[in-house]
């Protein structure tokens, strides 16, 4: 159970966060999702009740904000989404690329009180 | 109530992660202790390899093992045959350990007497390659059987290890295995990896491994 053990400690991190910058609820906590982290945005939703269970985030709601997995062409230098196309460049068919988004799982935002 | 206002975060998932593994470094430096990080597929031969490399090392220098498993302590009783000083992690169905957990371990084993922990990491080329512990070696087994195609379906794992160790090369002529894709697959991720084929069993590559070891433990926490 990846996403569970990544939940908890999000809320760990946040919890402490609160007390940092003198927080005292979250309404609304929002995730950034990279399609290519290795997180299922899925998975994450179905986990989150359970993380935040008697923490201070209970009854904040969760929101993902999903970034598409976008490569670089190494052959030919055309930009492409990796998911959609297994990783394989629609123009010239190289499979050699560099990742430029979708990698990242990132505490974007809360809103606050 | 007051009203609700929006706090651009901005903050990697990792961060308190990487900074408990900082943590871990920062005090394993201190203490003078070199810590390894061995991740592989269930299977890989994980659990030999050490026992190998122990009896190799266990004379040399002061030795603990972390074990990570997620519900049996079989391969601790094994390494435990080796008189090295072995701690089961038991974490509850996890796929990965982090830094926390292996931080509580250090405190256990006692860390400060020891020239040399291993972190076996739980069986798993996926969940692993995300969790930086503290470590000072990144190592990684893959077993000939598990085939040379491995790098193109877990890179994560391959770009992140400092060391790759090919074990059960005594296997190779009934699989088929080629070397030189590995390789060429493996450097294709990562150009400065190390690359030891061994095998544990008969012993054939066991030295020059272990001869390597022993010099980044000696030479490894102040560089």
């Amino acid at each position: 159970m990846h996403e569970l053990g990544i939940v908890i400690q999000i809320v760990k991190q946040m919890e402490n966060y609160m007390d940092e910058h003198d927080i005292k609820r979250i309404d609304k906590l929002v995730l950034g999702v990279g399609e290519l982290s290795g997180v299922v945005p899925k998975y994450l939703r179905d986990v989150y009740p359970i993380a935040v269970e008697e923490s201070k985030l209970q009854n904040t709601k969760l929101e993902l904000e999903i970034t598409p997995g976008i490569g670089k062409c190494q052959a030919c230098g055309f930009t492409y989404n990796l998911v959609q196309n297994d990783n394989i460049c629609p123009k010239c068919g190289s499979n050699e690329f560099s990742i430029i988004t979708g990698k990242e799982f990132m505490i974007q935002r809360i809103h606050a009180e | 109530m007051d009203a609700l206002r929006v706090i651009e975060v901005k903050k990697s998932v990792y961060a308190n992660n990487d900074l408990e593994a900082q943590e871990n470094r920062d005090m394993l430096k201190e203490q003078d202790t070199y810590m390894m990080n061995l991740m592989s597929s269930p299977g890989s031969g994980k659990t030999t390899m050490l026992v190998s490399t122990l009896e190799r090392l266990k004379e040399k220098i002061g030795i603990g093992i972390i074990e990570a498993d997620i519900d049996s302590d079989v391969d601790a009783l094994t390494i435990q045959t080796t008189g090295v000083d072995v701690i089961q992690i038991h974490n509850g169905g996890m796929c990965h350990l982090d830094a926390a957990m292996v931080r509580q371990s250090l405190d256990d084993i006692g860390s400060s007497k020891l020239d040399f922990v291993v972190v076996e990491n739980i069986g798993n080329l996926i969940c692993p390659a995300s969790y930086d512990l503290g470590q000072n070696l990144n190592c990684m087994i893959l077993s000939v059987p598990e085939g040379d195609d491995k790098p193109l379906k877990y890179p994560k794992m391959f770009k992140k290890v400092d060391v790759l160790l090919v074990s059960k090369i005594d296997t190779t002529s009934v699989f088929d295995f080629d070397f030189n894709a590995l390789e060429k697959n493996v450097r294709k991720l990562n150009p400065d990896i190390k690359i030891f084929p061994l095998s544990a069993k008969t012993g054939e590559g066991m030295e020059a491994w272990t001869e390597y070891l022993l010099k980044k433990i000696e030479n490894g926490v102040h560089t």
